[in-house]
């Protein structure tokens, strides 16, 4: 009961007073460098991240359907992806052929331990969030077709 | 424990009003599921009808530090199919303290690690599969130069809300040598791990009370090239079988893992070999090969394509890395290879104008050719002619034909073992061969509607035969999703589910839902039919009896 209580009151102090910082965790870059997103999203523009897996569908869908407008939305509001893979040792082989085979534009960081899905308490992907200056200023979890309309919205948003 | 928590508690209610000086993250999860009798399957629910699991996670960041603790509670009882270690548990579950500057990480608590590959070690969580095997001690991890990382782990595996019998140990180093050596184009990459489990024999001399396993591994990157070998060997130890030992004897295992790729724009080529033997590694060897995947410490997945689609989810691969050595079933591990490309039409060419993409994937895995001896020892091949277990070719083409328009095509041919995909000995009772063909079609309208619908067809002369299936989704907008799908299996083999003694007449296998997600919040709920059979997330199965009933799961982060 105890232990409820005290939770509880954490839980509050949470709500209260949760800050959107960008958790501080080392992911790997596809040569197998370490570098963390603090570090690739500090230049003032605004950053898409998304968490996604080679084995997820609609994290693979979104990324395609942002993909065939990216080029757009760089011209106009020099925002970029950084897509972060979650996939685990089985899959993580997958990632360059499959990033390859889709000729994606994005930047590609591996979260093979899934450090960042637990720091964000991803529970599943596609997880997308819009970073600015470190902080994290709109989150969206699944995709549904013609949600990167929305996300485009706010990137405009931002980006003023 | 209790400390601990009043600790975390006082240093969170410190810093209350002190916004800028850290900030908290975590979140919650809550899956729940009500079942319901059905006379159909025939499943007959549970007097606990109402099951619920839940997470709830939170951490606290501060300058170098971070701490978190996570709660779970499995009331009254965890959800169909989940480990009963879970069953009406409820508590805090984890936790951590964690400190981290540029060259230096260390952990105390619970924690998730990986070394390499995972052959030797790794400890993760997938709440859908109900696998927590977070240790409980210390980890340090300490870069003394830029190409240098050394990871030393010490402690018990997490049991449900116990901590396994096991003591594991564990060192790791990994070296980036096109650093060190300046090799230029060439990324050079190399590791050695260390993995020991100590655990008590209980005064038999026979047993060994420290198993230790190594490994090491090299990995490159020259141009478009890529590739890496891991290779592992595990110390003798008894063979435990549903929690009895086979024999006295002692046995070692090896692992092999080698992958090659290639990757250049529109185009992807990526291989992979492994042979297992003897490979898998519990906290506590008498739960060798439990059926819910508990107190594993290394990570053996199947190295399959994950499927999409409902019918070509029912037949499914799950590594087989065990050795048995008892008379009705020898067997000493797995060999196969996968191979997948994947292809994108350049924009000019006919094909690109439709904007076509093509995967496709081949894997083969079967048993180690393998001869026994009379006093249990085995004479085995490196790749031989053992027993196919699995086999898969599939290939999918996507395609956009306009904004509004984009369509996918997909074709399985799958060849299983009955043992791998029912249950039972391997090799032994005959092979299930299905052909699955899946059309799906979205059309997108309007500001951010859409509906997308999907055909499938699974052929077999084997099992439980033929079946159609069908999706309709439709997203009012971006936030909603609403689905109505059915499994049908309409025919079995003989065209007479007389003779099917557990599946007597055609079977719907319905469900109907929705979702809502909003910025840090998600919800969904689905009612209908589950298919039994093996759920496999990430190449991990765990199996899920039939049933009816009410899904309702709701995710908050912050």
């Amino acid at each position: 009961m105890k232990q409820i209580l005290i939770l509880l009151t954490l839980c509050m102090a949470t709500f209260t007073y949760a800050q959107d910082e960008l958790p501080n965790v080392r992911l790997e870059t596809l040569d197998g460098a370490t570098t963390t997103l603090n570090e690739l999203a500090s230049d003032g523009n605004v950053k898409i991240v998304s968490l996604w897996a080679t084995w997820c569908v609609p994290c693979l869908k979104e990324l395609d359907a942002i993909n065939e407008v990216y080029e757009d939305w760089q011209d106009e509001t020099n925002v970029e992806l950084i897509a972060v893979s979650v996939d685990d040792s089985r899959t993580v082989k997958r990632v360059k052929p499959l990033i390859n085979g889709k000729a994606w534009d994005y930047t590609i960081l591996l979260d093979t331990n899934n450090d960042l899905k637990r720091a964000l308490g991803a529970a599943t992907v596609p997880l997308t969030l819009l970073v600015k200056d470190g902080k994290i200023v709109y989150r969206h979890s699944g995709y549904n077709p013609g949600a990167e309309y929305e996300l485009y919205e706010k990137v405009q948003e931002h980006s003023k | 424990m209790k400390k601990f928590l009043v600790g975390i508690a006082l240093l969170g209610s410190s810093l209350l009003f002190a916004q800028d000086k850290g900030y908290f993250y975590g979140g919650l999860e809550s899956n729940s599921q009500w079942l319901l009798d059905d006379d159909g399957l025939p499943f007959i629910a549970p007097d606990e009808a109402f099951r619920s699991n839940n997470y709830f996670q939170l951490n606290y960041a501060y300058g170098d530090f971070s701490a978190g603790v996570q709660y779970e509670s499995y009331l009254p009882n965890a959800l169909l199919g989940y480990a009963p270690d879970y069953d009406g548990g409820n508590g805090i579950a984890t936790y951590f303290l964690n400190y981290r500057d540029k060259s230096l990480d260390v952990t105390g608590g619970y924690f998730y690690e990986q070394f390499g590959n995972g052959l030797l070690l790794r400890t993760w969580e997938d709440r859908q599969l109900g696998i927590n095997s977070a240790l409980h001690g210390l980890r340090v991890k300490f870069s003394p130069t830029d190409f240098i990382d050394l990871t030393g782990v010490y402690g018990q595996q997490r049991v449900g809300f116990e901590l396994s019998e096991g003591v594991i140990q564990g060192l790791d180093a990994a070296f980036d040598l096109g650093s060190a050596l300046k090799t230029g184009e060439v990324d050079l990459r190399a590791g050695v791990s260390y993995v020991g489990r100590y655990q008590d024999t209980n005064a038999n001399d026979t047993i060994p009370s420290t198993v230790n396993a190594y490994s090491a591994r090299a990995d490159f990157v020259i141009d478009k090239f890529y590739g890496g070998v891991e290779v592992g060997y595990k110390e003798e130890d008894v063979i435990a079988n549903e929690g009895l030992f086979d024999s006295d004897r002692l046995y070692d295992g090896t692992a092999l893992q080698v992958n090659m790729g290639y990757a250049q724009r529109g185009l992807g080529i990526n291989a992979t070999f492994r042979r297992l033997e003897n490979f898998s590694f519990y906290s506590d060897r008498t739960v060798e090969g439990n059926q819910f995947n508990q107190q594993l410490i290394n990570y053996t997945p199947a190295l399959t394509k994950q499927q999409d689609y409902m019918l070509t989810n029912i037949y499914v691969y799950n590594a087989q890395p065990r050795l048995l050595t008892e008379g009705f079933e020898q067997r000493a591990g797995e060999v196969g290879a996968q191979v997948d490309v994947y292809y994108s039409f350049p924009k000019e060419s006919p094909f690109g104008k439709v904007n076509t993409k093509i995967a496709g994937n081949f894997s083969y895995w079967g048993g180690l050719e393998t001869e026994f001896n009379e006093d249990l020892s085995y004479d085995v091949k490196f790749i031989g002619d053992g027993d196919r277990y699995f086999r898969d070719i599939n290939f999918e083409v996507k395609n956009r034909w306009s904004s509004a328009w984009s369509t996918v095509a997909t074709f399985q041919s799958v060849i299983i073992d009955k043992g791998v995909s029912l249950g039972g000995p391997l090799g032994v009772q005959g092979d299930i061969k299905a052909i699955t063909g899946v059309g799906e079609a979205t059309y997108r309208f309007g500001k951010g509607q859409s509906f997308r619908f999907a055909l499938q067809h699974l052929w077999s002369q084997q099992d439980r035969g033929n079946w159609a299936a069908g999706v309709i989704e439709y997203s009012p907008n971006s936030r909603l999703n609403f689905f109505i799908a059915d499994n049908f299996n309409y025919q079995s083999i003989d065209g007479d589910f007389e003779t099917d003694s557990q599946f007597e007449d055609p079977l719907h296998y319905y469900n109907i839902g929705g979702s809502y997600s909003k910025g840090r919040t998600r919800f969904s709920m689905n009612y209908g039919r589950q298919r039994g059979g093996l759920i496999c997330v990430g190449g991990v199965c765990r199996f899920v009896p039939e049933s009816n009933g009410l899904n309702m799961n709701l995710v908050v982060t912050f």
